[in-house]
């Protein structure tokens, strides 16, 4: 349906009321259409004013419309009227129409309106993080910092994940201004983002690299750069922290590796506990590996070739270090096939160490076992993102360890010029008179497996 | 339907009612009585003269002159509402806004509803509640119809003619039942085992729970009906677990007299193991024919959340042989996972016991998860199967392969 343009007498709503299919649904069908187009506000008030008139009602779903239309336009004396009405009508409000009121006040001279409707809203339910986020950016625009804050740990604290836009935010407003409590909270927001493993896009960077360089007193200066394979800046030629775990990290992981990973809910999913046990005191007799194989996926890298034929040249060129190598496979890899060549078997398992897991175990988890048992030094490789496994991993934390870790250890390439794996951290990190936070070129979110190659590096004079 | 809430605010603003008509007339009198004298004015309608201008805010008073009387209204209910009440409110508010919400919830419901971890979760349940609500409504509205339309014929039927004379008493439906029960009670001697496994409540949300038994119920009934039943045996069974209550949810009094072996034992304990046969679409065993001699046993677990080898993991610990049925051998698969549910499992192994036809048997599996049958060799099958992704991948594939010779001229060439 296309809305009218200018506001209809009552019999000209009947109607178009009367030509529309679905006479039943017309007003709400109307106020979207109106919404879709941003139509001016009077129309829709004469539709009200018609349906008000007709029914001596009107319902609320379509005063939720109205007021979605209101908020579209800014109009604010119409959102309190609104706010009134519903307000004497209903005994309480749903969520939708809480954050219409709230996302249309917040952004008037009645902002603090919004904020006792944002208390409202919490004894019924808890507030959406986008209820949360109007209220700060209003309170923060009104250089009130203290209560933006306040609702911004509430918000936090309630497990809600603030946008970017938000925290970009903080860092715009309070460009300039002084204030040592200020400053703590905006150092906490880029702690929150070492610690949640988030990146900023380009322009929250830039928010960020100005935000510094307004400081009053203490000369920050920021620049651009990327950082060296070394993992020293060139810039202010620090070097950046090294992607091993701590001692207590490397512990935690590689338990949560064998309880959650390999144990799971049932040890039988994934292997036996005969076959656990086997694999275990395997390991521990030949410790420790340099390099740990997943024969299998090395396998396929090239489809033209045989398998063991890619697998041969795999763990030839990595021999070559003279490097100990585990290769993991199962068990069918023995039998003799178009695929698996006995004679090239035997020659490789001169070259490495072979553990060869039953046909319906999951290797991958030895994989992980095996290289975590060796230590620090020792890497894997596959091509497998190890999605999966780490979906089993427990909580964020224990996630975000085994992403580090993965970094820093897996090898994956397809055509074995071996991408090193990554020597230092990539995590927005601070010495306390440097900072160095990596950012992405675009806002789009990328693949959780890379991780950018831009760094912003802001050095204290 | 209106709940009586609604309703009774409905009587309250009645009383608003003789206003709007009154303001309405006045508007319905204006216009005519121009069309006559200024309809030249009218037809360029722009310049309306102030008396005729619409009260855009018109609106809002007809809103609060109904207010004053609910306000008073309001002022002698309590204010602050329990939890439990608060909620119902919510709810009601949602419904108001347009939202999948059930128009009438029961206190457990609503129990259930706040216990919800999370705000999705509780979006759902609702959603589940008014899709049931619905589905209920309609077939109350169907049954209506029928009775109406069967009451009218039995009307005319009186009015035409007296009841015909047939030599046998109609007494069919609890005639067959004495037929199936007797069938089932020779299979509960004579027939071959068939064990449903019930060890897997704690691996199931209580949704799934109430399908699994829903499926099983739906199982035993086809069982029941066929030519030469199962002897089933529900394995592990705990009394009072969720399972349990769920069947006598479904059975009610007839629970107690069900043809079928109910224990808490494990299958291991009551059959040889070399005889058992733990079918799951893990195993990489794949069936080939029906063993009359062999006790086959169906894992009693709806899965919605793709928690692959539980089943092969208890097959497994106890050492037990596996099978999967052999689906990709016989159909060319399309979409969907390969585990069936209960009562389809159940059709094909009756089947397969009758006629040992796989091809019949596996008419069971739901249409929309096969493109077709194939009764060729596998080699040939996999061609049909690569011929179909190149299709249906096209100009990609092409693609693909420039960019390939482009990358790796030589070795491209080579090959």
């Amino acid at each position: 349906v296309q809305p009218p343009e200018k506001p209809l007498q009552a019999e000209e709503w009947n109607k178009l009321r009367e030509d529309f299919q679905f006479p039943e649904i017309f007003e709400e069908v109307m106020l979207n259409a109106m919404i879709r187009c941003n139509s001016p506000i009077d129309v829709a008030k004469s539709l009200l004013t018609h349906l008000a008139k007709r029914n001596g009602d009107i319902p609320y779903n379509v005063l939720v419309k109205y007021l979605t239309l209101c908020v579209q336009q800014g109009q604010v004396s119409e959102i309190c009227d609104v706010y009134d009405i519903m307000k004497g009508r209903f005994k309480i409000l749903e969520s939708g129409a809480y954050s219409l009121l709230i996302k249309g006040l917040s952004n008037s001279n009645q902002w603090k309106m919004a904020l006792t409707l944002l208390e409202e809203v919490k004894k019924i339910m808890s507030p959406s993080r986008k209820c949360y986020e109007s209220c700060i950016k209003a309170a923060s625009r009104h250089q009130e910092m203290k209560l933006a804050f306040e609702l911004y740990n509430e918000m936090l604290a309630k497990e809600l994940v603030p946008t970017l836009d938000l925290l970009q935010s903080f860092f715009d407003i309070s460009r300039g201004t002084k204030g040592a409590e200020l400053q703590k909270e905006l150092f906490g927001i880029l702690l929150y983002l070492r610690e949640n493993q988030i990146y900023p896009h380009k322009t929250f960077m830039r928010s960020i690299k100005l935000w510094f360089e307004s400081l009053p007193g203490r000369k920050w200066r920021g620049r651009l750069t990327h950082i060296k394979d070394s993992g020293q800046c060139p810039v202010c030629s620090h070097q950046l922290e090294d992607s091993n775990l701590t001692e207590e990290e490397y512990s935690h992981l590689s338990e949560r590796i064998l309880r959650d990973v390999i144990h799971g809910t049932d040890t039988f999913r994934k292997t036996s506990p005969k076959e656990l046990e086997a694999f275990q005191t395997f390991v521990e007799n030949r410790l420790p590996f340099d390099i740990v194989i997943d024969g299998l996926n090395v396998s396929h890298i090239k489809s033209r070739k045989m398998q063991c034929e890619n697998l041969f040249d795999a763990v030839n060129c990595l021999a070559k270090e003279n490097a100990r190598l585990l290769v993991l496979g199962r068990k069918h890899m023995l039998v003799n096939s178009s695929n698996w060549k006995r004679e090239i078997m035997k020659e490789m398992q001169n070259k490495a160490e072979f553990f060869f897991a039953e046909n319906i175990s999951e290797d991958d988890a030895f994989l992980l076992y095996a290289t975590l048992r060796s230590g620090k030094h020792c890497r894997f490789v596959t091509r497998d993102f190890l999605r999966d496994h780490k979906a089993c991993l427990p909580d964020s934390l224990t996630r975000h360890l085994f992403r580090k870790w993965q970094r820093g250890h897996q090898i994956s390439s397809s055509v074995f010029s071996q991408q090193p794996a990554f020597r230092y951290d990539c995590v927005v990190q601070t010495t306390g008179d440097t900072w160095h936070i990596p950012y992405k070129d675009v806002f789009e979110e990328k693949y959780s497996y890379q991780v950018p190659r831009k760094w912003l590096c802001i050095q204290q004079k | 339907m209106e709940s009586a809430n609604l309703l009774l605010r409905r009587i309250v603003r009645s009383s608003v009612l003789p206003f709007a008509a009154q303001h309405g007339m006045k508007k319905y009198l204006f216009p005519f009585s121009r069309t006559l004298s200024l309809s030249l004015c009218l037809k360029q309608d722009k310049l309306c003269e102030p008396s005729e201008k619409l009260d855009l805010d018109e609106w809002k008073k007809v809103m609060k002159s109904g207010l004053q009387e609910e306000v008073s209204e309001k002022a002698s209910e309590p204010k602050d509402l329990s939890s439990l009440a608060a909620a119902r409110e919510t709810l009601e508010m949602w419904r108001l806004a347009g939202r999948a919400v059930p128009e009438n919830i029961s206190e457990e419901q609503l129990k259930a509803f706040m216990e919800c971890p999370s705000k999705s979760a509780k979006k759902k349940y609702l959603k589940y509640l008014h899709l049931k609500e619905l589905h209920k409504k309609n077939d109350k509205r169907k049954m209506d119809e029928k009775r109406e339309r069967r009451l009218e014929a039995q009307d005319q039927a009186s009015k035409t003619d007296e009841t015909k004379k047939s030599p046998f008493v109609c007494l069919w439906s609890s005639t067959m039942d004495k037929a199936y029960n007797w069938r089932a009670a020779q299979s509960m001697i004579f027939g071959q085992p068939l064990v449903f496994d019930m060890s897997y409540e704690k691996e199931m949300s209580a949704r799934e729970v109430t399908n699994t038994v829903r499926q099983i119920v739906l199982s035993e009934s086809c069982n029941r009906r066929s030519v030469d039943p199962f002897h089933i045996h529900f394995c592990n069974f705990k009394d009072d677990s969720l399972y349990h209550r769920e069947f006598i949810k479904n059975y009610r009094e007839a629970w107690d007299k069900l043809l079928i072996t109910v224990t808490d034992q494990c299958y291991t304990e009551i059959f040889p193991k070399d005889k058992l046969i733990y079918l799951t679409a893990d195993s990489p065993k794949v069936m080939k024919t029906f063993d009359h001699n062999k006790i086959y046993i169906i894992g009693s677990m709806v899965d919605k959340s793709i928690k692959t080898g539980v089943s092969l993991a208890r097959a497994k610990r106890l050492g037990l042989e596996t099978a999967a049925l052999p689906l990709e051998k016989y159909l060319l698969w399309s979409t969907g996972a390969k585990n069936l549910t209960l009562d389809q499992m159940m059709h094909i192994l009756l089947t397969l016991k009758d006629t040992a036809d796989w091809k019949k048997a596996l008419e069971f599996v739901p249409k929309r998860k096969y493109c077709g049958f194939v009764n060729k060799p596998v080699k040939e099958l996999k061609k049909t199967l690569d011929l179909i992704n190149t299709l249906k991948l096209g100009k990609r594939q092409e693609e693909v392969e420039n960019q390939f010779a482009k990358n790796y001229p030589k070795k491209y060439k080579r090959n």
